[in-house]
């Protein structure tokens, strides 16, 4: 399994190369400009949220109205960047697991530019105030049909690879990977029918757009978020995954409980009752598949320290399984009965999605980023401090706004159950929290700042050509610009 | 696990949540019977709310400026929040102004004829279910001879301003005299030059011989926060439909 194994097969090594070389120009193009999208959510990202607490900010411009920027900032972090880089994730993985070249990466290619068109012409749509109105589908209603075919004409190729991969054991990646790719395009397509096209009950048009928003992370983005640290600890550490059974239930438990989930926004509205419950209740469970997974892929990895202390790709996935733990628990907390009564519309549920967002899914992705991009450029990481401070300030971050969001959200909802006080006292009140969610997106910006250019210049092939992958460690052993390594002479052997 | 198990499992774990929570519900709720009123209501026939078309059009504006980011529209119920009793949220209270206490709960009559329900994501703002209601009832309280779109349009142009939603302590209401934090949309009003009276514009000063205009899309955005009122066209809901709490009298 191990890729630094010296004795492996060269037969093996042209193979994996070729795949690398015949997919670097989508898989990059899909990292770029995901990088580039994130970068844009997080500068929307701080906009809307400087505006929560300072109203003023920036009243100038109509389309940076407080409602509009933070729909397109979701909207550029789901869609731009999420989205994207799973994409890129999946296209790749697939196709390295299923041992086969990828065919399509033209139509692929011309596939993820169309994708950029529609986002940015939805974005911009929605700051325009010409968006659907709808809350979690802001795109206008032609975008998504759009949408849809650039993601069949970019993940049918995986598709078709795992179809005619050769006979053997299926990984448990795939199995995310392929759950994934078939539960999305059934999410999306009976949103976008049930939203947009049919004259439903308005009600049920919201919890069918809330459905799809919390179906969305725990059915597409979550999943190619545990496939690719599937993928990535036992890769990196070159130990087989800790249990096999536990994988199986991680996987299945989330299969059962991910569909019910995003209705909870609907509590006390006039609808079925146990929609909204049915949305709690599956939040809750979700620490069931957050605890096997995340209790698999660190037992995996652990005992590793060092590898973890050193590898990009480990130390960023370990941190998004820790997360995803976290995320489990905190989801148990604020999604009981009494709990709900004060998260239901307080700052708490922002706070608990930019930690799925940013801290499960997109330090996961950013471990797969780290891995990925090497092996398709045959350059390595040029900075190590690069990728340090986008670490660093990614979790600290991160970190920051759960816990301003979460605490504040708190205070929030308990001051509007309060009777015995003013709105208005309350809603201040929250908004001191406020200004530590403003801080703490400036060092997600800075983080992705750096990841932003790092990828860049990868992506204008100004790697280190090294033969040395980069690590994190102090002293680097080797010349950071050695030798031309034998990346190189897998390419001259597939020719 | 084979392939075959493996789909089958997909389509079962995901085909029946599908179904159960939005297939059939969207299908029920589709088609809602009407609710008649009671023997012991004056009114007659089924209850049927309705709303202009420009006052849909205000929905869909309301949803595009993504006022739903703080401002909710849905009164809960006693298990799930204390929304009934918070200040005018719910409806009036019965007091010297008001005849009877219209406070109740969200229904699914509500949100009829909009495109979608605006239930809104925090409360960052105030609740918006009776916005409509609330407005008229400050403006009867203070003698203010506006319209009561005049004072949404006036609010939207700037939340800050003069037009503060303020209630007389006397009037046993829990006062809710606050500095709004609501940003000014003034994307929605035009600065036009102004010929003698400036007739269609706001009675704001800014400079000599311009004046605000509302576009239509402002006005829409009004008419339709104005239509928004727990106790529809003044006219009581059937007894099926309506819930009036005995609500606990705000701590002095």
């Amino acid at each position: 399994m191990s890729e630094t194994n010296s004795t492996a097969d060269s037969r093996d090594v042209v193979l994996r190369s070729s795949i690398d070389r015949s997919l670097r120009h989508p898989v990059m193009f899909f990292f770029t400009s995901g990088g580039v999208w994130l970068a844009l959510a997080i500068v929307l990202g701080l906009v809307a949220s400087a505006k929560k607490h300072s109203p003023e900010f920036l009243t100038c411009f109509s389309w940076l109205d407080a409602g509009k920027v933070d729909a397109a900032h979701m909207s550029a972090m789901i869609y731009g960047w999420g989205l994207q880089a799973a994409f890129g994730i999946i296209i790749w993985l697939m196709a390295r697991l299923s041992r086969k070249e990828c065919t399509a990466a033209g139509v692929i290619l011309w596939a993820g530019h169309t994708w950029n068109a529609a986002v940015f012409y939805g974005v911009v749509r929605i700051m325009m105030g010409e968006g659907s109105g709808v809350t979690y589908m802001e795109f206008p209603s032609e975008v998504w049909p759009v949408l849809m075919l650039c993601y069949s004409a970019i993940t049918i190729w995986s598709l078709i690879q795992f179809q005619v991969r050769d006979a053997g054991h299926v990984y448990v990646s795939q199995w995310y990977l392929l759950a994934g790719l078939l539960w999305f395009p059934w999410i999306a397509v009976t949103a976008w029918v049930f939203v947009f096209l049919m004259d439903g009950h308005p009600l049920m048009v919201t919890g069918v757009a809330a459905w799809f928003k919390g179906t969305l992370f725990s059915l597409f983005l979550l999943p190619v978020a545990l496939a690719s640290s599937y993928y990535l600890a036992p890769k990196v550490t070159g130990r087989p995954v800790y249990s096999y059974n536990i994988a199986l239930f991680g996987f299945w438990s989330l299969a059962v409980f991910g569909p019910w989930a995003g209705m909870q926004k609907l509590v006390g509205a006039p609808v079925p009752q146990f929609l909204p419950y049915a949305g709690a209740a599956s939040m809750i469970l979700i620490l069931i598949p957050a605890i096997a997974v995340g209790y698999n892929i660190i037992r995996t990895v652990i005992g590793n320290s060092e590898v973890v202390a050193e590898s990009p790709s480990l130390r960023f996935t370990a941190a998004g399984m820790v997360l995803f733990i976290v995320f489990g628990v905190l989801s148990v907390l604020l999604h009981t009965v009494p709990a709900m009564k004060l998260t239901q519309f307080s700052y708490t549920g922002y706070g608990f999605d930019i930690l799925g967002l940013y801290g499960v899914f997109s330090l996961c992705a950013f471990g797969a980023v780290y891995f990925i991009v090497p092996r398709i450029t045959r350059r390595e990481w040029l900075s190590r401090r690069f990728i340090k401070w986008h670490f660093n300030c990614s979790l600290y971050g991160v970190s920051s706004i759960v816990l301003c969001a979460v605490i504040g959200g708190v205070t929030h909802g308990q001051g509007i159950e309060d009777l015995s006080q003013p709105f208005g006292t309350m809603a201040e009140r929250a908004s001191q929290f406020g200004w530590g969610v403003t801080l703490a997106w400036t060092f997600l910006l800075i983080a992705n700042l750096f990841f932003c250019l790092h990828l860049l210049l990868m992506w204008a092939r100004l790697g280190r050509r090294s033969s040395h992958p980069t690590l994190l460690k102090a002293n680097h052993p080797e010349n950071p610009h050695g030798p031309e390594g034998e990346v190189d002479t897998y390419s001259s052997a597939s020719a | 696990m084979t392939f075959k198990a493996f789909i089958i499992g997909l389509l079962g774990t995901f085909g029946i949540p599908w179904l159960l929570l939005v297939v059939i519900p969207y299908s029920t709720m589709r088609s809602l019977e009407p609710v008649e009123y009671g023997q012991n209501s004056k009114l007659a026939g089924a209850f049927v709310p309705k709303r202009d078309g420009r006052i849909k059009e205000g929905s869909k504006i309301f949803g595009q400026e993504g006022c739903a980011l703080c401002h909710t529209q849905v009164i809960r119920p006693t298990y799930a929040g204390n929304d009934v009793h918070r200040g005018e949220w719910a409806g009036l209270r019965k007091s010297s102004s008001v005849d009877e206490d219209t406070r109740r709960e969200t229904i699914v009559q509500d949100y009829q004829q909009e495109d979608v329900a605006h239930i809104g994501q925090t409360r960052v703002g105030p609740d918006l279910s009776n916005f409509g209601r609330r407005v008229e009832h400050y403006l009867k309280v203070n003698k203010s001879t506006r319209t009561p779109e005049q004072w949404a349009l006036m609010h939207l142009y700037n939340p800050k301003g003069v037009p503060r939603y303020e209630v007389p302590e006397t009037d046993e209401q829990i006062v809710t005299a606050w500095k709004s934090a609501c940003p000014p949309k003034s994307g929605l009003f035009d600065k036009v030059e102004v010929h003698g009276a400036g007739y269609g514009t706001l009675p704001v000063d800014i400079e000599e011989g311009m004046g605000i205009k509302p576009t239509d899309r402002a006005r829409a955005l009004a008419s339709y926060l104005v239509s928004l009122k727990k106790d529809i066209f003044g006219n009581p809901l059937p007894e099926a439909l309506n819930y009036n709490p005995k609500a606990p009298q705000p701590e002095e």
